[in-house]
């Protein structure tokens, strides 16, 4: 089993931050249980299918890994996988702070507007664990709703998180009643 | 035409030369002919012989002069008929219609004759040259030259027409002359009665019927208004059955329906202080059966009845349970709402014809407002529980199922039955164990109702409580007759034992028993267990009552009903006069909160004061002190302090029991849930809101956003899960 010290060493000898996001991808290939952990099958399976066999490749390979995020299919892979394996052994649910620290990460690369708003409500309102059919669900938010909520369905079958997240925009002034006020000028 | 059979002897040829005839011969006969038909206008045709004249026209037909005949006819008749004409524009005044009416009848006598005279020519000539009979003849030929003569046309159509005015004025007319006139007109063509008299006068009708229904309402209210109406209209049928064409009904009631219903149906409706609602609230059934016998002739006249009494029933209703004043008191609320239900009963039966429409539109106003008052299940259920408990004394049996049956016409339209189920539960099991109920037959009667309406399910719980009751009677029974001999010293114990589950849910309380009792109550356990093993009793001191004899100063004794903590607290006082709040709840132990009320039932209430208080304040303070008050009197032997009746609930209670239903309602929709799921396995979101609440409808509404919880919930513990493609479709996971 290689442990968080063995993973911050295998960090610094691949220069990598240990927080980056690319650990993840590398987590994913390697079909990780947990985060913080690899077991010997883990690793060595994971670095057999990206065909590393040597620190210098693996070190060399870590741009083409990061980039692994931008294409659309993976990065939707990689985010359900994340839940997975960031959650405690166990738990059927994910913590929330560990969740916000994950959506925060994954975020940053996939450039959602309403992150911090996100994080902020669960913070203010919600302060229980995330399942996983929420967690999954707000990648599709955030991939079909617009920042706007122009195109929010209400009847869009969304998990009752996010039909709560959409109340508390609107109720705190961050998105327009667009249509509402529309409607009042077409009455002018 | 031959016969079959030979004959001997004479045989008839025919000429074998052509025959000719005398040319004169056709003028000479044709002028006997022209002779009797000036004799027989001229009234003069008691000297002719038909016989001859019969001959005459037969044989100018056989000898083929049949042309000249018909043309003589014609040339004849029209000369005729053209004095007629003018004798009859020569007629003054009303002079006019009865000359027209004496010749039309001398004219059908005349034709009737020539027509016999003829009628050879009828037969043969005339079918084969296609020509007009003589007796249609006569009548276009009267048509054309009187009827649509220049100069009687008009003055017969505005004759008729000023006539028919003058009736409708009020005015006496001759209807036989009418009657004659318009079946002359019907004679001659449904073509001619059409123009020359039906039109104008439907339009003169529609003109009339305009002004008179612009007059009217402006002038009357809508109750006289719709008696003119009636009258009117019922003068027209009168008119036709009499006069007319029965073919002119319709259309003529269809001109008073349209000027004077149709057009001014919204304003007599609607009309201030007089109008439909007021009709409604005096009870006006006459008006308003007429109305509605009125209104339905016009296109939706019906309609616009029904809206009205629709939206004045919904606002009459919505104002009743919003009212603060009316929901003070529940059963004189519920009472209200029965006699609204019955009032429009009987407006709908007497007036309306019981129109099955207005029927269904008064249940679903009623279903409207009843539900906007969120106390209404509660409220409901104490009517029931104070007929129950007082209200049906001594009531005949079939009165008693009228009460319950307009009860459960109320509880059908309720949109959260499940709330009623809880209140009920919990009043009737004080009914039950206060030994309060009626009778029990009338119980029984509704809950045999209730199951009727809403399923087994429903009632099987409330059936145990009375099953328990009945079985603890038994208990009882065998518990004295087993251990009668050890108790004949003690109190007298009467047991309610009652199945968890079956009964309210109550929370136990701690309750120090009295010393005496505690010992008969063990008794009683260890008997009760001797006989049911593996069972687990607990006393529910929160729910019991006593019979205690007190004693006060000169000798006066009263026997006072109280509930299980008042009787723990008063036999505090056999032991020492003066007892502080602290020394009280030490002894007792029962929580803060009943203490003190029990406490204030004791101390504080007019009439029931066997204790008293220091300070003499409304309120119990822990630093009070009690009393055991010698000086109690009242002019009952027997006082009642417990309080066993079925209250409306204070709001805190009330949002506890509101919290309880949306707690037992979640399985109910998940068990929902997952039925539809198994049997539909794949299903979108909005269809499975649909399906649950067409199957939980008849006993709540669920909510919407409960529903979504709840298909999360099951999500994650993996009974269903989301489509991979379609994230609105939900499968059902075996």
């Amino acid at each position: 089993m290689i442990m968080a010290d063995g993973i911050s060493n295998l960090c610094n000898d691949l220069q990598v931050d240990p927080q980056d996001i690319v650990m993840l991808v590398v987590s994913w290939h390697m079909k990780a249980a947990t985060m913080c952990e690899f077991s010997k099958q883990e690793f060595v399976g994971g670095l057999q299918s990206l065909g590393i066999d040597s620190l210098e490749k693996f070190r060399d390979r870590i741009p083409s890994i990061r980039s692994e995020l931008k294409d659309d299919q993976k990065f939707k892979e990689i985010y359900n996988f994340a839940f997975g394996w960031a959650k405690e052994k166990g738990q059927k649910s994910l913590a929330l702070d560990t969740a916000i620290g994950m959506w925060q990460l994954l975020f940053e690369e996939k450039q959602w507007p309403l992150v911090e708003h996100w994080c902020q409500f669960l913070q203010a309102r919600h302060n229980k664990a995330i399942s996983r059919d929420t967690w999954s669900q707000l990648l599709e938010f955030a991939r079909s709703v617009d920042p706007t909520l122009s195109n929010y369905d209400a009847e869009g079958a969304w998990p009752y998180l996010l039909d709560e997240f959409v109340e508390y925009l609107k109720e705190n002034g961050i998105i327009q009643q667009k249509g509402r006020v529309l409607d009042l000028l077409g009455h002018i | 035409m031959s016969s079959q059979k030979k004959r001997s002897g004479i045989q008839i040829e025919a000429f074998k030369h052509r025959v000719v005839v005398d040319p004169k011969y056709a003028e000479k006969t044709w002028k006997v002919l022209e002779h009797a038909i000036h004799e027989i206008y001229n009234r003069n045709a008691s000297g002719l012989s038909f016989e001859e004249l019969y001959r005459n026209a037969y044989n100018m037909v056989l000898h083929k002069f049949g042309d000249k005949l018909y043309a003589g006819l014609v040339s004849t008749m029209t000369l005729h008929l053209k004095e007629i004409a003018a004798s009859v524009e020569a007629s003054q005044g009303s002079l006019f219609l009865e000359e027209l009416n004496k010749k039309w009848m001398e004219h059908n006598k005349a034709l009737q004759m020539i027509r016999d005279i003829l009628m050879y020519m009828d037969r043969t000539y005339i079918p084969s040259t296609h020509k007009t009979p003589v007796h249609e003849l006569g009548l276009n030929l009267w048509r054309d030259n009187i009827i649509h003569s220049s100069n009687i046309q008009t003055r017969l159509k505005d004759t008729l027409q000023e006539i028919v005015q003058k009736e409708r004025g009020g005015e006496v007319i001759n209807r036989g002359l009418m009657r004659n006139i318009v079946k002359m007109l019907m004679d001659l063509g449904p073509s001619v009665y059409q123009h020359d008299f039906e039109k104008p006068f439907l339009d003169v009708s529609a003109n009339f019927y305009r002004g008179e229904s612009q007059q009217y309402i402006e002038c009357c209210d809508c109750g006289d208004y719709l008696k003119k109406a009636e009258k009117r209209l019922n003068e027209e049928i009168e008119r036709v059955s009499q006069y007319l064409d029965a073919k002119s009904e319709v259309k003529i009631t269809n001109v008073v329906e349209k000027e004077m219903i149709q057009s001014q149906m919204n304003r007599l409706a609607h009309m201030e202080n007089s109008g439909l609602v007021n009709m409604i609230v005096d009870d006006k059934y006459e008006d308003m059966g007429r109305m509605y016998n009125l209104f339905r002739r016009v296109p939706n006249g019906l309609t616009l009845i029904k809206d009205v009494m629709t939206s004045h029933i919904r606002e009459t209703g919505k104002q009743l349970v919003t009212d603060p004043e009316k929901l003070k008191d529940p059963v004189d609320f519920v009472q209200r709402l029965l006699d609204e239900k019955d009032k429009h009963d009987k407006i709908i039966n007497l007036a309306f014809n019981n129109d099955k429409t207005f029927q269904n539109a008064l249940n679903s106003s009623f279903e409207y407002f009843i539900n906007l008052n969120t106390r209404s299940p509660e409220f409901i259920s104490l009517f029931v529980d104070d007929k129950l408990r007082k209200g049906l004394k001594g009531v005949s049996e079939e009165d008693v199922e009228i009460v319950l049956d307009k009860v459960m016409m109320l509880f059908r339209y309720l949109q959260e039955k499940d709330v009623f189920e809880k209140y009920y539960k919990q009043h009737l099991a004080k009914r039950l164990l206060s030994g309060k109920s009626v009778s029990e037959d009338a119980e029984r009667s509704l809950i045999l109702k209730l199951k009727t309406e809403c399923g087994y399910q429903f009632t099987s719980k409330l059936e145990g409580m009375f099953t328990d009751m009945k079985t603890s009677e038994d208990t009882m029974k065998g518990f004295y007759e087993a251990m009668g001999h050890l108790l004949a010293d003690g109190p007298t114990l009467s047991v309610h034992v009652l199945t968890t589950g079956s009964w309210p849910t109550q929370s136990t309380t701690t309750c120090n028993l009295p010393p005496e009792i505690l010992s008969v109550c063990d008794k009683f356990k260890k008997y009760y267990l001797g006989t049911h093993n593996g069972r687990r009793l607990t006393w529910q001191t929160n729910m019991g009552s006593a019979d205690i004899k007190a004693t006060f100063s000169k000798g006066v004794k009263h026997e006072l009903n109280v509930s299980t903590y008042q009787m723990c607290v008063l036999m505090q006082f056999n032991d020492a006069d003066r007892l502080s709040y602290r020394e009280i709840e030490q002894a007792v132990e029962i929580p803060r909160v009943e203490l003190k009320r029990c406490l204030q039932s004791l101390a504080c209430a007019k009439g029931k004061n066997v204790l008293r208080k220091e300070p003499m304040s409304k309120d119990i303070s822990e630093n009070d002190v009690f009393f055991f008050n010698e000086k109690f009197s009242s002019k009952f032997y027997k006082v009642k302090i417990g309080m066993v009746a079925a209250q409306k609930e204070s709001e805190p209670e009330k949002q506890e029991t509101r919290q309880r239903v949306e707690e037992d309602r979640k399985p109910q929709i998940e068990a929902a849930i997952v039925r539809i799921m198994k049997a539909r396995r794949v299903l979108d979101h909005n269809n499975i809101v649909a399906e649950v609440t067409k199957q939980l409808q008849s006993r709540f509404m669920p909510n919407p956003i409960v529903i979504k919880k709840r298909i999360e919930s099951l999500i994650e513990r993996e009974f269903l899960e989301r489509d991979k493609e379609d994230r609105k479709l939900y499968r059902y996971l075996a």
